[in-house]
């Protein structure tokens, strides 16, 4: 491929970086927390392009001196057409945030008494928001029990599982691909009653009941006083 | 050129469909979010690689770098290895930066040494990993002992048993006595990102794929016992091409493991996967690629078992 043709793919991709940093569609893939470090490729990366177009229009075209460098890689040269790939994919196809079924599920393991610790009390309030991420490191963690007969409110998007409704939410800590599945059972009257699709988003309020089996690796179940429908987050995975 | 223009043409008159296309397929629209995922998190990473790259290409001559490391072999090695914790960030970074460092001799040895090194013992990953294991710092100097150990026997070997014609991609004449220190370092930092990414995008498709077509499931229902568990962990390392930031989160999760597995786990992720195998396949050529990775993979995952069955046994 000519230079001219690397160098608008570099802009390109700069551009795409760009529009994906500025639309916040980012989100979707990496954590928000990346932002500063996206801007800065892109403005990298449009710089870089754009410098070596300049050069080459100042050097003119039939000066060969600026594609000296490809004498040795005619082998190559259709590798860096791959890069049109994630430009096509951020610019114009742009996936979803993913799904349920996209994420690796986590189980968690209740922790031996010496390696719990106290964690500091929820929030004051009737039924605090609390994360689902917060909700199993405390099942899993805590000591001091500060869970224990709480009322406390979770967001999350609803799952079937075989034996009733589940409340979860995805988690990922770097990029999409480390994606995993946090998830409650919701028990009660309240979430029998809901009949909710898949993929349902909703704020529930209730207490989550102390696991049964100390030793074993176990979903935590929450049982369940009010469950309220609610819009899908911009942002929907958790960190 | 006009290949390119008339792409975005069509880019652009079809995004729609090909957006409705993609959502309408769940493993299409999992892998194209996996792979962005990939992608995008690289990125910055690359980014700093190259600048770091083009700087080298601008300051650091082969010959200057050889008259600062020791003379010595074995030192310059174990030099080389313990600088690799002033580079944080992901490994995606560390191999064209390693490529603008390799020269002959003990130099070679010395950037894969780094290359190896920079992403699994910088602070900001040792710090991760005390995060994602509370209450077992035994994990975070396993790793970082397993991961400096495995970077500095690659660079032995490569010192003792390595051929430079196996390198053959040669990086362009830089050093044009009229050109500007700016000319330099943009060319290189353009050269290296161009290279790199190319083959990033390769290795982030492999990656997208493995995501859909093996889900980690089938490795953790497969990792009974010991050998067992090292392989298919070693082996999942490889497949998933984590970022070295974020591994530890995901070896934490895998709670019906032992340590030892999921330590196999963290130092096999950062030395060598399928994006890391494609990146150096870019940087240095293939017939190095296919030499040194498989080397790569048998060394730290008989270092990570060791480390592990001394420090961490028997935990869980």
């Amino acid at each position: 491929m000519s230079r001219e043709t690397e160098n608008a793919l570099l802009l390109l991709l700069g551009l795409a970086t760009a529009i994906i940093t500025i639309t916040g569609v980012y989100t979707r893939y990496v954590k928000p927390s990346l932002l500063p470090w996206l801007a800065a490729v892109a403005v990298l990366l449009i710089v870089l392009a754009l410098s070596a177009i300049v050069r080459d229009l100042r050097r003119g075209r039939d000066d060969k001196t600026g594609s000296d460098e490809h004498t040795g890689h005619a082998h190559r040269r259709g590798i860096g057409w791959l890069i049109a790939v994630p430009v096509l994919l951020l610019a114009f196809v742009v996936p979803p945030a993913l799904g349920a079924q996209a994420a690796a599920p986590i189980a968690i393991t209740l922790s031996p008494n010496e390696l719990r610790q106290p964690f500091p009390s929820l929030p004051a309030g009737r039924a605090p928001e609390v994360s689902l991420k917060e909700v199993m490191k405390r099942v899993a963690l805590d000591s001091a029990g500060t869970l224990n007969s709480r009322l406390i409110t979770i967001v999350g998007f609803t799952l079937k599982a075989d034996s009733g409704t589940d409340l979860a939410r995805i988690t990922i800590f770097c990029c999409a691909a480390d994606a995993q599945l946090g998830r409650l059972h919701l028990r009660g009257p309240a979430a029998a009653a809901a009949e909710l699709p898949d993929n349902t988003w909703v704020r529930v309020e209730g207490t989550i009941a102390p696991p049964a089996d100390a030793a074993s690796p176990a979903i935590p179940t929450m049982t369940v006083s009010t469950l309220t429908p609610v819009d899908a987050p911009a942002n929907t995975y958790a960190y | 050129m006009q290949v390119l223009a008339a792409g975005v043409v069509v880019a652009a008159a079809f995004a729609g469909a090909l957006r409705a296309f993609v959502a309408g397929h769940a493993d299409l629209s999992t892998a194209g979010t996996v792979f962005c995922g990939v992608f995008v998190q690289a990125l910055p990473f690359l980014g700093l690689g190259v600048v770091v790259s083009g700087l080298i290409a601008v300051f650091v001559s082969p010959e200057r770098l050889a008259r600062w490391l020791p003379k010595r072999t074995g030192a310059a090695i174990l030099a080389a290895g313990i600088s690799g914790a002033a580079l944080p960030g992901c490994e995606c970074g560390s191999v064209p930066v390693a490529r603008r460092l390799f020269g002959d001799g003990v130099a070679g040895a010395a950037a894969l040494t780094f290359m190896l090194a920079a992403p699994a013992v910088n602070p900001v990953v040792l710090v991760a990993t005390a995060v994602a294991f509370p209450g077992q710092p035994a994990m975070v100097a396993a790793r970082g002992i397993a991961s400096l150990l495995t970077a500095l026997i690659m660079g032995a070997v490569w010192s003792r048993w390595g051929q430079l014609d196996w390198i053959t991609r040669r990086l362009p004449a830089a050093h044009n006595t009229d050109a500007s220190k700016w000319t330099v370092f943009a060319e290189a930092a353009r050269h290296d990102f161009l290279q790199a990414a190319s083959y990033l995008v390769l290795g982030a498709a492999a990656a997208a794929a493995m995501h859909v077509l093996v889900p980690p499931v089938v490795f953790t229902h497969l990792a009974g016992h010991l050998v067992l568990g090292v392989v298919t962990m070693a082996l999942l390392a490889v497949v998933l091409a984590l970022c070295s930031e974020a591994d530890a989160f995901v070896a934490s999760s895998l709670t019906m493991l032992p340590l030892v597995p999921r330590l196999v786990f963290l130092v096999v992720g950062p030395a060598v996967d399928v994006k890391l195998f494609a990146m150096q396949t870019g940087m240095f050529g293939r017939a190095f690629a296919t030499r040194f990775a498989p080397a790569t993979f048998v060394v730290a995952t008989l270092v990570a078992t060791a480390v592990g069955l001394v420090l961490v046994a028997g935990g869980r």
